[in-house]
């Protein structure tokens, strides 16, 4: 049987004694497009942090493509949020985008040819070869994103991990972030954590909600009872998915 | 007026410029990571908690006679164990980076003057304590400038072996991490070649004023480059003419060359900065 690229089953995970997400089971499947949504504090990063190694699980398990976390680490291409690093460091978007080859195995104290044209082609995946020689910090917002994107998709990734890969965007830049990533969504499952609950449901196969437990439904809906565990108000919905916050019953006529 | 060729000619002041040399190509490449990761604090208690292993080395040499502990190799004993600790993610899991680093600054400095008021002062050593606080060039032997030149060797060696991974770890420790990277590991190799840097600097311009020649070449030539590896050429470049220029001011004018050089290298951070702002406002193109 063929294991998921991501597979969690009953996590508990937090900092010391304090637990941020509990009994959280989920599946990111082969070309899934799964957003997380949820409040700030609600688990969102933490949940991340524990796919990542980052921090081990108080109880439960995490398998990638059925290996533990340590060995599928290597399959998994992560785009942070923006403040993770200082943005005035001296670099280049090509060396930025470099840096995602470095997953490959063995050590190099140099990028060989092949570790270039990974980076060239993933900076052409992502519209942003044109800034190759760019400084970092010259970029725009969504310059950065696309810059990140691409660095994440040079090690040859099987999933993609993205955190608020929108935030403080404009929407016509969200709407190209979104673009971009659909473009990849053949070759890669891609697990967002996002507060941007407007535009989400539009743009993703499916949607779950993170509010130290989870909700996770097979559509793109964000549904009544995701919108009472992540903000904890009664909420109706309009239209596709969007929400529309309420003051408990009221009358539509 | 001052006879340079003679002075040129005296070996001492030969070892003097040779030193400075030395010192400057490995400030510039090492102090450049020293800035952008912002660890100059890092820096600055590793520099000043060599002086406990130069107490130590004293009080080795003047009670125990034992003369082939140098300073100098004290200093280095002492600088890399505050590396270790300061790398140590268990001590890193109980204290902040920064509370570590100032108590190692501060024990450094106070083992250091314990060890030189235990020492027999009737013994004449080599090189005063004074001259590895505040420096003092003109003391470099040439046994010296070979222990310079090995760890030159060694910390280029090691720097460029890890350059791509020094580079991801100072810029994204999380990318670095999920990357396969042992961050810790390269945390602690950074602070260690700190460590060996100012070993080296301590002679140049004393324990004191270390700090100066790791941020002031890296600070003025990134105001000038946003490339990691031409921010290191500049910074090689700046440190080493006006460490040399500090040092013949210094001959000139009789002063000590440690501060000679520390103002030197200030007054040209100043002007550099002065440069910046009038091109940014664009009286300059």
């Amino acid at each position: 049987m063929e294991h998921p690229p991501i597979e969690i089953r009953n996590l508990t995970a937090g900092y010391g004694q304090n637990v941020v997400i509990e009994d959280v089971t989920m599946n990111l499947e082969e070309s899934d497009f799964l957003a997380i949504i949820g409040p700030n504090g609600g688990g969102k990063t933490t949940l991340l942090r524990a796919i990542l190694g980052i921090i081990p699980p108080l109880e439960g398990s995490i398998r990638i493509f059925g290996q533990g976390v340590d060995e599928g680490i290597r399959r998994i291409g992560y785009v942070p949020q923006k403040g993770n690093f200082d943005n005035r460091f001296p670099i280049t978007v090509l060396d930025v985008v470099l840096m995602g080859t470095r997953a490959a195995k063995g050590y190099r104290p140099l990028y060989r040819r092949i570790d270039r044209e990974k980076a060239k082609d993933s900076m052409d995946i992502v519209g942003i070869s044109e800034f190759s020689k760019t400084t970092l910090s010259e970029l725009s917002g969504g310059q950065l994103q696309r810059a990140l994107l691409a660095r994440a998709m040079a090690g040859d990734p099987k999933i993609l991990l993205l955190d608020e890969p929108t935030a403080s965007l404009d929407p016509q830049m969200k709407d190209c972030i979104y673009d971009a990533l659909k473009n990849i969504n053949d070759l890669v499952s891609i697990l967002i954590v996002t507060h941007d609950i407007g535009v989400v449901s539009s743009q993703v196969k499916r949607i779950a909600c993170l509010n130290r437990r989870m909700i996770v439904h097979d559509e793109p809906l964000i549904t009544p009872d995701m919108m009472e565990l992540g903000y904890h108000c009664p909420v109706e919905l309009l239209a596709h998915g969007i929400p529309h916050r309420t003051l408990g019953e009221h009358d539509h006529d | 007026m001052t006879d340079w060729a003679s002075i040129l000619s005296i070996s001492l002041i030969q070892n003097m410029f040779y030193a400075t040399i030395l010192a400057s190509i490995l400030c510039g490449i090492i102090g450049t990571y020293v800035v952008v990761k912002r660890i100059v604090f890092v820096s600055g208690g590793i520099a000043h908690a060599t002086f406990g292993g130069v107490g130590f080395a004293y009080y080795l040499q003047s009670v125990f006679l034992i003369s082939w502990f140098d300073p100098m190799l004290g200093a280095l004993f002492f600088a890399i164990g505050s590396a270790l600790i300061i790398g140590s993610p268990r001590i890193n899991k109980r204290l902040r980076e920064d509370s570590t680093i100032g108590v190692l600054w501060v024990v450094g400095m106070a083992l250091g003057v314990l060890f030189i008021n235990l020492s027999d002062h009737n013994v004449v050593v080599v090189r005063s304590y004074e001259s590895i606080l505040f420096g003092n060039v003109l003391l470099v032997s040439s046994q010296d400038l070979q222990f310079m030149l090995v760890m030159i060797l060694v910390v280029l060696g090691l720097g460029a072996f890890f350059y791509r991974d020094l580079q991801i770890v100072t810029f994204d420790e999380i990318h670095a991490r999920i990357s396969g990277i042992n961050v810790t590991l390269m945390n602690t190799l950074l602070y260690i070649l700190v460590a060996m840097t100012s070993v080296m600097v301590m002679n140049i311009v004393g324990i004191v004023l270390v700090i100066a020649l790791l941020t002031i070449p890296a600070a003025m030539a990134s105001m000038f480059s946003n490339d990691l590896k031409q921010i290191m050429v500049l910074a090689v470049a700046s440190s080493l003419v006006l460490s040399l220029l500090g040092l013949v001011l210094a001959i000139a004018y009789n002063v000590p060359p440690g501060a000679s050089i520390v103002l030197t290298l200030a007054a040209f951070f100043l002007i550099s900065m002065g440069v910046k702002t009038l091109y940014e406002k664009g009286y300059l193109s």
